[in-house]
């Protein structure tokens, strides 16, 4: 399957890349090659390909007792490139 | 015998017998990095006042008299994907470069448990994606054993941190690859457990169903040792944690008794691709096993040729979703001059991330994307199923499987930077492994004619570590291959 | 044209676990921002989720209470997006195998039995909150990433807002009989997305569908729903045509406005969650969830009615609460009283009682055997009705039994004949006036039997000493 400059730069928008420019373009010339690349696996016949749920291992739980270690200032902030008001900020975000 | 030329089963009997303490022995190491690291740049931090510090409170409890675990004041480096509480972890990513995250991976916290002593954060390639350390936003690390040669990657510098003698021990995390092919190109041990063996909680994922964190070590014995400390169950951090039947006890339990021991050479694994070196040095390690009483016999797993594919589409896709979390929102770098969300979002991780990490990103947001899953994603995973029948069956007629780790030596740095797919090519003796979530070991069976290290992997069937540990330990003894440090 | 709506709802309940879906951070609403996080719930590098194995006991028993097939192995997979709420930037969801598929949500709607049919219910994590008042910008709160949420989806089987209304009032009553949701529509505990199409009366074929979101309560679906039938029937009766695209409702505004559109539909990219594995429900804990749940609402205001022989005004409020419903039930099975005068307390004084301090009944001291012992002291002359209404208050409130409180207030009614007798021929004589007009032929039996009770101090039987009065009189 050959992939299309579009659909390259639809990936990059769901990629939350930026698909304009120079380097860009390099991207994309390297996505055809490894595009070709993986469909060699186009090539193998498998009998069923059905998503099946991997059941060699089940149930890994934690129990439902509340536990709290961290405060904002210890957890978040240090990190942030902005934090005021207890949290991470960022532009205004309009819905 | 100078001191970090020592092996970490000597240097903790030294410790335990207080013939050295364990500020001298942290001081011997970052006297080592500083006489060497300037020209191998395994470390991107290194953590004097904290190793320091560690160690004398390791004295201090050694001299109060308590009994103290086996690495106790041990130095070890750890890999820079490893989350440290409190010290720098960058994943070699400039979206990561100011990283300093508020709590430990679970091997940190085993390791300070055993009283390990951190010397630093290694090298590596940006996200433990690519081979050779060149992916690095860092650095470029070199290979001890030729300076203008690559170390491997992605743990290139977890593999030379060990190489050059700065530590005798290290961690590292294997996607496909990551510990086995730079243990093979610095001639070191590294052993990529069986998935699960490891808590991954606190390792920065690539691709969580594949990625395992594992021990560097010049010694087989040192290599169990490091295991012994970081493997258990991990039930309240990571769901994927397993019990294994071996927790803690390899190095007990070492035995280099070879006779009846069944070990397979998959024919697929010697072909064309393959260097006559390396070929000719692996081969001449399984009459090395045939001297010592083992069955020596060829195998055929024909699918290898469809893992690289395989590989890369798990894997990729995994880590589109995985490394979505670097948005330049919440940590670590955020692009200047951005008035909207949607700025944030782009620009950061455009700049945030080198070229291998966008590329991979791309390729797994692409094989999830709509109209796409069921050829590539869907169909990887049932090629998987078959790749893991395909090992299960091969074990049912030999207990481990010996291959070459990669099919060249470390190659020269720049030599291979222009085309991803040269690169990727290199991935095909070990992509498998992890696609089927089996253990292999690594260790050093020869040198090319340009004195760099060769390699030779073991696979063993799940769980299957002290087999492995065992028949590399026979090796070691037999070819005397063994705690060799880098003439720098 | 008549045209019909089809409506079809997306409900998400926020579980009332005491820790998150996969993390062990509380799942406690209103902390302050960012006080019940972690590195797992805020999405640092390395940190990996565990689930909580009482959300998967909540998600089925939803499941079972709705008649769905539970999926005994599922799985969870990652719903992959950019939002600055969702640290992750994906969503920890179940896709392809939900827990719970294939129900049946039954209701009524002006004494008419319907039936919605579930597509599915699966369990997922909650998104964080932006808040917009704090700064200039937007703040990430992000204490709601990782609370438990369930998805009910239906099928398209809803024909108006009067029945969307219903449905949503009888999945909260649901759970909050399984007691998984805390129901506090003002806290979010329960929110829905709404898909509207229309169609001519009579045809079978489905329309354009339109996704609403931003419905906060149910009330709000009822405005949504009606707005959006009137704007694709005015669109369409107009010469236009419905596009398939996502609005917000905006319930002060009381309008819709376009979200997204077909094109930029969004391409989530699910797939199995590599961080966790199988989740199996074995026999023996789908027994286990079964035996805990209770008659469901339905049901019970079904028995109410045709059983008890009560309104449906009454069976509805009853059935409502679970704790009133309880109440009456096991009132109803002691055997020792009247099911109707149960209700009769629990609609009338109990209810008032509840309203007046904003408690919840099993907040309360007051149980079914307390109730039962209070309506038989009265239902045996112990105490008159008036005396129940003070023990009724004490029984909220303290640990005695109704006969200590009688004592303790001295609400016992003399039934003495000869007692009262006394009393009765006392007033007589110190009445003379009322004996005069009772004897001009005027009734002054009222005013006599109050007379009476003010000097037993309340506490004469007052069918005794209207009797006594009339026989009294009878000999003048």
């Amino acid at each position: 399957m050959a992939i299309t400059r579009q659909e390259i730069e639809h990936i990059a928008v769901l990629a939350r890349l930026d698909s304009t420019g120079g380097i860009f373009d390099r991207l994309a010339e390297d996505m055809q090659g490894i595009v070709g690349m993986v469909d060699k696996l186009q090539e193998l016949q498998l009998d069923n390909i059905d998503d099946v749920i991997d059941t060699e291992r089940k149930n890994a739980f934690h129990e439902d007792v509340p536990v709290t270690v961290f405060t904002p200032d210890q957890l978040i902030a240090p990190n942030a490139p902005t934090f005021e008001a207890g949290g991470v900020s960022v532009p205004r975000v309009v819905e | 015998m100078e001191l970090m030329s020592r092996t970490a089963a000597e240097l903790s009997q030294m410790l335990a017998d207080k013939e050295i303490s364990a500020v001298e022995l942290a001081q011997a190491a970052l006297d080592k990095t500083a006489a060497v690291d300037g020209k191998v740049g395994a470390y991107i931090t290194v953590a004097g006042e904290q190793a320091l510090a560690a160690a004398k409170a390791v004295d201090e409890k050694r001299a109060a008299g308590e009994q103290l675990p086996a690495l106790a004041g041990v130095p070890i480096a750890i890999k820079d994907n490893i989350c440290t509480k409190g010290l720098l972890t960058t994943c070699a990513s400039k979206i990561l470069y100011n990283f300093v995250p508020p709590y430990n991976a679970t091997v940190m916290e085993k390791l300070a448990a055993s009283s390990a002593v951190i010397t630093g954060k290694c090298n590596m390639d940006e996200f433990a994606m690519g081979s050779s350390c060149e992916n690095s936003a860092m650095k470029n690390t070199l290979n001890p054993h030729g300076l203008g040669h690559v170390p491997g990657g992605s743990s290139g510098g977890s593999a030379a941190v060990v190489a050059a003698g700065e530590v005798p021990l290290s961690l590292g995390s294997d996607t496909g690859g990551s510990i086995r092919q730079p243990a093979s190109f610095c001639g070191v041990v590294g052993l990529k457990p069986t998935y699960g063996a490891v808590s991954r909680y606190g390792l920065i994922a690539f691709a969580s169903s594949l990625d395992q964190i594992g021990p560097f070590a010049r010694t087989i014995e040192d290599a169990a040792m490091l295991m012994d400390a970081v493997t258990g169950y991990d039930p309240a951090h990571d769901s994927t944690s397993v019990q294994t039947p071996f927790e803690g006890s390899l190095r007990a339990n070492l035995n280099a008794d070879m006779k009846g021991l069944r070990i397979g050479l998959p024919k697929e694994y010697f072909g064309a691709g393959i260097s006559d070196e390396v070929r000719q040095s692996v081969l001449a390690s399984a009459e090395t096993y045939k001297a010592l009483g083992a069955e020596v016999f060829e195998i055929s797993l024909p699918l290898v040729e469809y893992a690289l594919p395989i590989y890369y589409i798990l894997s990729s896709a995994e880590a589109s979703s995985n490394l979505a979390r670097f948005d330049g929102v919440k940590y670590g770098f955020r692009a200047e001059g951005c008035d909207e969300l949607l700025d944030i979002y782009v620009k950061s991780r455009s700049q945030g991330f080198g070229h291998e990490v966008q590329r991979r990103i791309m390729l797994g947001t692409y094989v999830l994307s709509s109209g796409y899953y069921d050829a590539y994603y869907k169909k990887a995973r049932a090629a998987q199923r078959k790749i893991r029948a395909e090992f299960a069956g091969a074990f049912e007629k030999c207990d481990v499987i010996l291959t070459p780790v990669a099919p060249t030596t470390a190659y020269e740095i720049g030599s291979r930077t222009t085309n991803p797919l040269e690169m990727y090519a290199g991935d095909i003796c070990t992509v498998s492994i992890n696609i089927a979530g089996l253990p292999a070991l690594v260790q050093p069976c020869g040198f090319d004619a340009d004195k760099l290290p060769i390699g030779m992997q073991l696979i063993g069937p799940r769980f299957g570590e002290q087999k492995l540990m065992n028949a590399g330990l026979a090796f070691e003894q037999a070819s005397g291959l063994r705690n060799i440090i880098a003439p720098l | 044209m008549k045209y019909e709506a089809v409506i079809g709802l997306e409900v998400h309940a926020e579980l009332s676990t005491k820790s998150k879906i996969y993390c062990s951070c509380p799942a406690k609403f209103g902390a302050g921002i960012n006080r019940n996080t972690c590195p797992v719930c805020t999405g640092m590098p390395g940190a990996l989720p565990v689930l909580n194995r009482q959300v998967v006991h909540y998600a089925a028993k939803m499941g079972l209470a709705t008649g769905c097939t539970i999926n005994q192995v599922c799985k969870a997979d990652r719903k992959n997006y950019f939002y600055p709420d969702l640290p992750k930037a994906y969503q920890i969801s179940q896709f392809d195998v939900p827990i719970c598929e294939n129900g049946e949500v039954y209701f009524y709607v002006d004494g008419e039995k319907k039936c919605c049919r579930l597509e599915r219910i699966h369990f997922e994590e909650d998104a964080g909150k932006l808040l917009h008042e704090e700064i200039d910008g937007t703040v990430v709160d992000f204490n709601r990433c990782g609370v438990p949420l369930i998805e009910m989806v239906t099928r398209p089987d809803l024909r108006s807002s009067a029945e969307a209304k219903e449905f949503l009032e009888t999945i909260k009553t649901t759970l909050s009989y399984l007691d998984i949701c805390d129901c506090k529509m003002e806290e979010g505990s329960i929110r829905c997305d709404i898909n509207v199409s229309i169609r001519p009366w009579g045809s079978a074929e489905l329309g354009t569908r339109v996704e609403m979101k931003n419905v906060n309560t149910f009330s709000g679906a009822v405005r949504a729903i009606d707005y959006e039938v009137k704007r694709q029937i005015d669109l369409v009766e107009a010469g236009g045509t419905v596009q398939q695209e996502t609005r917000r409702w905006d319930d002060v505004k009381m309008k819709n406005t376009v979200m997204r559109t077909k094109e930029d539909a969004q391409d989530y990219r699910y797939f199995p969650d590599p961080d966790l594995i199988a989740v199996e429900i074995d026999d023996a804990w789908l027994e286990r969830i079964r035996s805990e749940i209770p008659e469901l609402p339905v049901s019970r205001y079904e028995r109410y009615l045709n059983e008890y022989g009560m309104t449906a005004m009454e069976a509805r409020q009853l059935s409502d609460s679970f704790a009133k419903a309880t109440m009456l039930d096991e009132a109803a099975a002691s055997g020792r009283v009247k099911p109707k005068a149960a209700a009769n307390w629990i609609l009338s004084d109990i209810s008032k009682y509840l309203n007046d301090t904003e408690k919840n009944l099993e907040d309360t001291a007051l149980t079914a055997d307390k109730l039962v012992d209070l309506i038989s002291l009265i239902d045996s002359g112990t105490i008159s009705g008036n005396a129940g209404k003070k023990v009724l208050v004490q029984l909220f409130e303290t640990d005695e039994t109704a006969e200590q409180i009688v004592e303790r207030l001295g609400l016992r009614q003399v039934s003495d004949e000869s007692a009262i007798l006394a009393i009765v021929q006392d007033v007589l004589a110190k009445n003379e006036k009322a004996v005069s007009d009772f004897k001009a032929g005027k009734n002054v039996t009222g005013f006599l039997v109050g007379q009476c009770m003010k000097a037993s101090k309340g506490q004469g039987n007052p069918q005794m000493i209207n009797k006594l009065i009339a026989t009294e009189l009878a000999k003048l």
